[in-house]
């Protein structure tokens, strides 16, 4: 049973999440070409690609600084308010997790909550106005819900993914009322934000990678 | 459909204009960083720095302003997409040196925005001095009243790099360069017109949709729509209904001092801006509203994208000495 996360756990997690945004780039860059440029896809390549150099065997097992440097390094992608969102989501979760070499299920809880305030402190997107805070948002309440009924971090995280996945789904009854979208407004009815289907992968993957390291 | 555009490959596009940029203006700018535009002799110690940042495909903005009188660095971005915040904060850094101060000029768009903010909190944790003026002169069409912060980032920019960096370049304290900018930026108004698409130079893909007999007023800087779509109009007409809505969202009465920018999108003819002029003029003095200053040409524009944008600002002494203060920037030189 998963208890705790450390540098290994987060590896695992780090490549099926993306394994996950790999299979979906081009299906992420078509829904971006709705209202976007169409390039959401390659920047979450481009993002997962951190995602995986930070956890490489060289970097720090300080969970702290190394999610700290991944959001640095997630912001360097230059890929718009994407990894800007994403970066800031993991610096923040990198200022809030202790500086330890592993966390419990209600320490990473109070991780991904850094991750949500350093988000609210630079930017004004609010859950409802279709961007990647809406299956953010829910993900991180679900996983925050099922650590204070003291659940282990694999069903945490399922619920995340679950969470993710439905506010995700959601974002296709929305009409976009954030950023460059939001002018285009109405065309964005009936297709999902690409930013939050790139977290429901991701949070998928984080799932599917706990139960990897599980298996081995 | 094969993109017709004289480049080389899609993926290189930033790297190789900017190179192009400092290769024809050897003696005002040149590359610093991670495609960072720099002066090509920096400022002299002790003064107040400007840096702004932006996505890239709006030639000659935003790089084309960086220059003596003007910009000290800009931070470019993909096309279309703003530059994340570690290369903003590398610019900042540079800034910084020898500098009482730094102005961050950004203009009202999610992603710049965001990387601006992110950009500030880091400035601040290291005690880098650094105040931002976010510009927001872009108004929607058919709203008389707006808040400032749905107004997005057009032409205005250019108004407030110019003013501001040439207190900058006055020496007056970075408090001083930035009331400046924020009376600059309240001060200015813009609504863009367009009537023929553009192709994105990375996708190939045209960036929005017009009938051939329509135009669309509103439009924001990277093609997002308007609300005032309708049948093609003349440059009277059109320079009327666009001049009305400007007017009165910045409220401006008779006897009122105004620069006017008027500047091309990239595929209007200098012909047309010049009969667009003529009635922006016309216009202004049958109300008695008095055209002190006026700028026509491309500044910023959105690829090969058919249109412009008409930006107006209420000018006092001041405001108009600093316009007419030098600048040797690329594309707005001034004696």
């Amino acid at each position: 049973m998963t208890e705790e996360i450390g540098k290994f756990e987060l590896t695992q997690m780090f490549a099926a999440a993306a394994r996950k945004i790999r299979e979906q780039h081009e299906y992420l860059s078509q829904l971006d070409s709705v209202a976007g440029d169409g390039d959401h896809g390659s920047t979450m390549l481009r993002v997962v690609q951190c995602m995986e150099e930070a956890s490489h065997s060289d970097s720090t097992e300080n969970l702290g600084s190394l999610l700290r440097d991944l959001g640095w390094s997630v912001m360097g992608v230059d890929g718009g308010a994407s990894s800007a969102l994403l970066g800031t989501f993991f610096s923040g979760m990198g200022d809030a997790a202790a500086d330890k070499k592993s966390i419990d299920c209600r320490e990473l809880a109070r991780a991904f909550e850094g991750g949500l305030r350093a988000i609210a402190k630079v930017s004004r997107a609010k859950p409802g106005d279709k961007t990647m805070m809406d299956a953010l948002d829910p993900a991180v309440s679900a996983f925050r819900t099922m650590a204070s009924l003291d659940k282990n971090v694999m069903q945490a995280m399922e619920e995340a993914a679950t969470a993710a996945q439905a506010g995700a789904d959601s974002t296709k009854n929305l009409v976009a009322r954030f950023g460059r979208a939001k002018f285009v407004g109405e065309k964005t009815l009936g297709s999902p934000d690409p930013g939050a289907v790139s977290i429901a992968l991701l949070f998928r993957g984080f799932h599917e990678g706990l139960l990897q390291e599980r298996r081995t | 459909m094969q993109m017709k555009k004289f480049i080389n490959d899609p993926h290189h596009l930033l790297p190789e204009l900017l190179e192009g940029l400092a290769l024809a203006f050897p003696r005002q700018v040149r590359l610093v960083g991670t495609n960072i535009v720099a002066r090509a002799v920096p400022k002299a110690a002790g003064k107040v720095r400007l840096v702004t940042l932006g996505g890239s495909g709006h030639e000659p903005g935003l790089s084309g302003f960086v220059g003596e009188g003007m910009l000290d660095y800009s931070v470019t971005g993909e096309i279309f997409a703003a530059p994340g915040a570690p290369r903003c904060i590398e610019a900042i850094q540079m800034a910084a040196k020898d500098s009482p101060g730094v102005l961050l000029v950004v203009l009202n768009h999610a992603g710049d925005v965001l990387s601006a903010n992110i950009t500030m909190q880091a400035a601040k944790k290291n005690n880098i001095p650094v105040q931002m003026v976010l510009t927001r002169d872009g108004i929607s069409y058919g709203q008389n009243s707006d808040s400032a912060n749905d107004r997005r980032g057009l032409v205005g920019c250019m108004a407030v790099y110019k003013v501001a960096g040439a207190v900058a370049e006055q020496g007056d304290s970075l408090d001083e360069c930035l009331r400046i900018a924020q009376k600059m930026e309240e001060n200015t108004r813009s609504l863009a017109v367009a009537l023929r698409t553009a192709t994105h130079p990375s996708t190939g893909h045209t960036i929005f949709e017009l009938g051939d007999d329509e135009m669309e007023i509103g439009m924001g800087q990277h093609g997002e729509a308007g609300t005032g779509r309708m049948k093609m109009k003349s440059a009277d007409e059109t320079a009327g209904i666009m001049l009305d809505m400007l007017l009165e969202n910045l409220g401006v009465a008779a006897g009122e001092n105004l620069l006017v920018v008027l500047n091309g999108s990239g595929a209007t003819t200098l012909m047309e801006l010049w009969i667009v002029f003529r009635a922006v003029s016309k216009i202004l003095k049958a109300r008695n509203i008095n055209l002190v200053r006026s700028a026509v040409g491309e500044f910023i524009t959105t690829q090969e994208q058919a249109g412009f944008q008409i930006m107006i600002a209420r000018m006092d002494t001041e405001l108009v000495r600093l316009w007419d203060a030098p600048s040797n920037a690329p594309y707005f030189v001034t004696r």
